[in-house]
């Protein structure tokens, strides 16, 4: 058995390829595909729906239950977040950042109920990057107005104009791949893991190490990974776009 | 799928997920926080303020009380020095009156003594004037001769039984 097998899906069951395929159908001529990651991406934002709705639920301001501080304390903490990184004059853009935190911590830790991280597909940290990508240039253009925008890219001097193009588009590119091969990385590292633990367990006949090991890797890959690369993905977001705002406090 | 691919309608499906999530966070979490996060706010206010009404209320009713009682001393005082003025005046009176009495007793007394010691003089003058009759009646029996003397007696006797 060579390491290449276990990328191509062997038989034995290390299996790493792209989300499946569910339904496929034809809209206005372009082909829409329903995989994995958009049923799995549903089934998040029900969650999400579900939670925000009984966390706020039967909110009071004297005694408040557990799940509202929680609630509360979630507001408080995204909105001293954003303020803190981009300015009190920000602080309408908090629910987005805390929708964003939210999904991309939720889809990378759905792995751990042994379904594939919905992160782990290249298109949604794409979409979340070209979303930034979006906000920061239409930032720069309501702060700037466009004649300022379009000088921007020719400072400090008029050659660095390919140079200021390039690093524009390579943003949301970095963004969304720092996150996406992450994530990937990390669970081709855990089911590789799983298929070496499974032949060892295979050889001696009992499954010494399959247990624990892959708890504490898992620990490392799901969690700490997931949570740190919603985390940067953010604090990168947030970084971005108040860079482009012409009326930035800090 | 491929392991890396870029697929329009993932892209287009995250995009309406993201979009739902964040109206998720914006219309209930973030909207509802707000809210009770303001009522609270209000209400702390609210209380604040009703606090310092009630600040107020209690100082001008201390100020009140105070006066009340400033007011009081003030008469208790009147009274008392009142009340002092007559006691001094009452005691001034009965010391007046005792003194007065005094003088009338010891008068009355000072006019008894004399009129005793008057009395005891004129009583002391009987006796004397007695007690030189007596003397007298001694020394004139001394010289009244035995016959005479007899005599005497039988007149005595003859009054006496002239009497009975």
């Amino acid at each position: 058995m060579q390491i290449s097998d276990f990328l191509r899906g062997s038989p034995d069951g290390v299996d790493v390829s792209g989300p499946k395929l569910i339904a496929s159908f034809e809209l206005f001529g372009i082909t829409i595909n329903l995989t994995e990651t958009v049923v799995l991406s549903w089934a998040i934002v029900l969650g999400v729906f579900l939670l925000l709705n009984w966390l706020t639920s039967d909110m009071k301001t004297k005694n408040i239950s557990k799940k509202q501080v929680v609630a509360e304390w979630a507001v408080q903490t995204i909105y001293n977040l954003v303020e803190d990184s981009m300015g009190k004059h920000w602080r309408k853009f908090a629910p987005y950042i805390g929708a964003l935190f939210t999904f991309s911590i939720l889809g990378s830790l759905i792995s751990m109920l042994g379904l594939r991280s919905v992160t782990a597909d290249f298109n949604v940290p794409l979409t979340w990057a070209l979303i930034t990508f979006v906000m920061i240039h239409s930032t720069n253009i309501r702060t700037h107005g466009f004649g300022g925008y379009l000088k921007g890219y020719a400072e400090p001097v008029p050659v660095m104009l390919p140079m200021n193009i390039l690093s524009e588009v390579a943003t949301p590119v970095s963004m969304s791949l720092r996150h996406f091969g992450n994530i990937v990385s990390g669970m081709i590292i855990t089911s590789l893991l799983y298929f070496a633990l499974s032949v060892i367990t295979k050889k001696i006949g009992i499954a010494l190490f399959t247990i624990g090991i892959p708890a504490v890797l898992s620990l490392y890959f799901d969690l700490f990974s997931g949570f740190m690369q919603a985390f940067i993905f953010i604090m990168l977001t947030m970084v971005y776009i108040s860079n482009a705002d012409a009326n930035a406090e800090a | 799928m491929d392991f890396l691919t870029i697929d329009v309608g993932t892209i287009l499906f995250t995009l309406i997920n993201t979009g739902l999530i964040f109206l998720a966070f914006k219309l209930i979490l973030f909207k509802r926080v707000d809210a009770i996060l303001e009522q609270r706010q209000q209400e702390v206010a609210d209380t604040y303020q009703s606090a310092e009404d009630a600040m107020a209320n209690a100082n001008s009713e201390k100020e009140k009380y105070a006066q009340a009682i400033a007011n009081a001393k003030e008469e208790a005082s009147g009274i008392l020095s009142r009340a002092e003025k007559q006691a001094q005046k009452q005691s001034e009176s009965l010391l007046e009156k005792a003194r007065a009495e005094a003088q009338a007793v010891r008068e009355k007394a000072s006019r008894e003594t004399e009129r005793e010691k008057m009395l005891a003089r004129q009583a002391l003058q009987g006796e004397i004037s007695g007690l030189a009759v007596e003397l007298a009646q001694k020394m004139i029996e001394k010289e009244i001769k035995p016959e005479d003397h007899e005599r005497l007696i039988d007149d005595f006797l003859k009054e006496l039984g002239d009497e009975t």
